[in-house]
């Protein structure tokens, strides 16, 4: 590789270390000048926005403590109330267990009582109406009886025969049939 | 950087442009199935070693040096040299005074524009003024603990970082500013492009560095009620015998070296940084005269240009201010 033999990197290279005085003052001018405007119209509008905005996350902060703070305050009473809560439940599940017990036990005493009744109220129903037909064939007999014993005997019968006629044709017949054993 | 194209132009006419040429094999390489950064990087390896191939096998091994090579008339510092374009009275006009204006407006503009449009949340451009300004504050507070001399300094120490970042940050965008090598557009003679930053100029450290150099010692003779104080404030205690005198002298060269430390780290750093990518960038290639040369550096100048655009710029400008809050600090609290 045919490297070149000498290099002239710095042939005239003084300039590089010797300063140059234009470019100097032009950089005191314009640095003084930037830095002056810099300190008058910038850095006070950012230093005011960072102070404020400090201010703020400090007070944010604090919000968000004393939030915390009335947070745990609601979750403690929320807890509580619903320990309080779970208690009552628990408390008209049990009240509510026992009245519906007696409910039943009331309902079914209830049920059985006017079973009770009806049943008696058709006993004395049965008991009536059997009556009834026995009396209305004891009428039907009578008349029967007197019926046949006028054909029999071809003659007209007083009062005193009918009465004695039926009792006596009462007596003959058995009812016991009708009344149940009863009678 | 003007240098790489002004002396020589060795790529013959309707060879690819670097950019060009990284980037349309690397759409085509790669396999399905490779990621896409894996495809970018292939294509982008490929193009160089094409490139590499291409320059070697077109020009060969053999120098093709530019006259201004040949007759050792193209020296690559002259891109730093400031010509003056015009002249108002004594005050010259050159591209180091065009880059302290543009650094100048670029800081106050920036600057303003946030400061008026402050919001309580902010967006990205106000939260980086915002980390400025809190990283400046914090520094002048660090190392000044009166809370008037705080207030005092800040804004010299805040302008001090801002103006030197913008400076600094210009200073790797390539405008046509190099009149010594110009380039035609339609018969006009356009100067060629160049990387340049005001602080490249020895001047340009110098000044700041003498500003804050008074400031400092002015701050100390205040704090020591005057210059016999001020010289015993610079003897560290509890140095007793003949030695003293010894490192009597050893501190005053201490404390002038400040001055001389404070200005050669800021220019050096700049000025290497930029001879650094202009060399890698192409000038070692015109000056050996090989273009294939100037293709297998171009990757190094590349990644120099990087890393001093991401860190050197930032860091120096930093490295400036923060010494200017110490160098204060020390003025009033040495004892």
């Amino acid at each position: 590789m045919p490297v070149a033999a000498h290099i002239p990197i710095a042939s005239s290279g003084s300039f590089l270390i010797t300063p140059n005085v234009g470019l100097m003052i032009w950089v005191l001018v314009v640095f003084i000048v930037v830095f002056l405007v810099l300190r008058k119209w910038v850095f006070p509008l950012i230093g005011q926005a960072l102070d404020a905005r400090a201010l703020t996350i400090s007070s944010d902060i604090d919000a968000a403590e004393k939030l915390r703070i009335d947070a745990d305050a609601v979750l403690a009473e929320y807890r509580q109330r619903l320990v309080e809560a779970r208690a009552q439940a628990d408390e008209i599940i049990s009240r509510a267990r026992v009245a519906g017990d007696a409910h039943q036990k009331e309902a079914i005493e209830t049920a059985r009582a006017e079973r009770e009744r009806l049943l008696e109220q058709t006993r004395r129903d049965v008991e009536a109406e059997t009556r009834r037909a026995i009396d209305e064939i004891r009428s039907e007999v009578a008349a029967l009886t007197v019926l046949a014993t006028e054909k029999v005997t071809r003659k007209v019968l007083t009062g005193e025969d009918h009465k004695r006629l039926v009792e006596e044709a009462l007596r003959e017949l058995d009812f016991s049939a009708l009344g149940g054993g009863d009678n | 950087m003007s240098a790489i194209t002004a002396p020589t132009d060795t790529r013959p006419p309707g060879a690819p442009a670097p950019a060009g040429q990284a980037d349309k094999p690397a759409g085509k390489a790669g396999k399905a199935g490779m990621s896409t950064m894996k495809k970018v990087l292939l294509g982008l390896g490929g193009s160089y070693l094409l490139g590499l191939v291409f320059f070697i096998a077109v020009f060969g091994f053999k120098p093709h040096k530019s006259l201004q090579v040949l007759h050792n008339t193209f020296t690559p510092t002259d891109e730093f040299k400031l010509s003056t374009w015009f002249s108002a009275g004594p005050i010259d006009f050159n591209k180091g005074v065009l880059y302290v204006l543009i650094a100048a407006v670029l800081t106050l503009w920036i600057l303003f524009y946030v400061a008026k449009r402050l919001k309580q949340r902010p967006g990205r451009l106000q939260t980086a003024v915002e980390m400025f300004y809190g990283l400046t504050e914090s520094m002048t507070n660090d190392s000044l603990h009166d809370n008037k001399l705080q207030k005092k300094y800040f804004p010299l120490i805040a302008t001090l970082f801002i103006f030197i970042l913008v400076s600094n940050m210009i200073g790797y965008i390539p405008l046509p500013i190099d009149t010594l090598e110009k380039f035609k557009v339609f018969g006009a003679h356009i100067p060629s492009f160049q990387i340049y930053a005001a602080d490249t100029n020895v001047a340009f450290p110098l000044i700041l560095s003498l500003l804050v150099f008074c400031l400092f010692t002015w701050e100390r003779l205040k704090a020591q009620h005057g210059p016999i104080g001020f010289l015993k404030s610079l003897m560290p205690s509890g140095i007793t015998g003949p030695i003293k005198p010894l490192i009597f002298v050893i501190e005053i060269l201490s404390y002038f070296l400040r001055l001389i430390s404070l200005t050669v780290r800021l220019w050096a750093n700049l000025l290497a940084g930029h001879m650094l990518i202009a060399f890698m960038g192409g000038e070692l290639g015109v000056l050996v005269g090989d273009p294939w040369v100037q293709w297998l550096l171009l990757p190094i100048g590349l990644a120099i240009f990087a890393f001093e655009a991401v860190l050197i710029a930032g860091l120096q400008a930093f490295i400036f201010s923060i010494l200017t809050a110490i160098y204060l600090g020390d003025a009033v609290s040495s004892h």
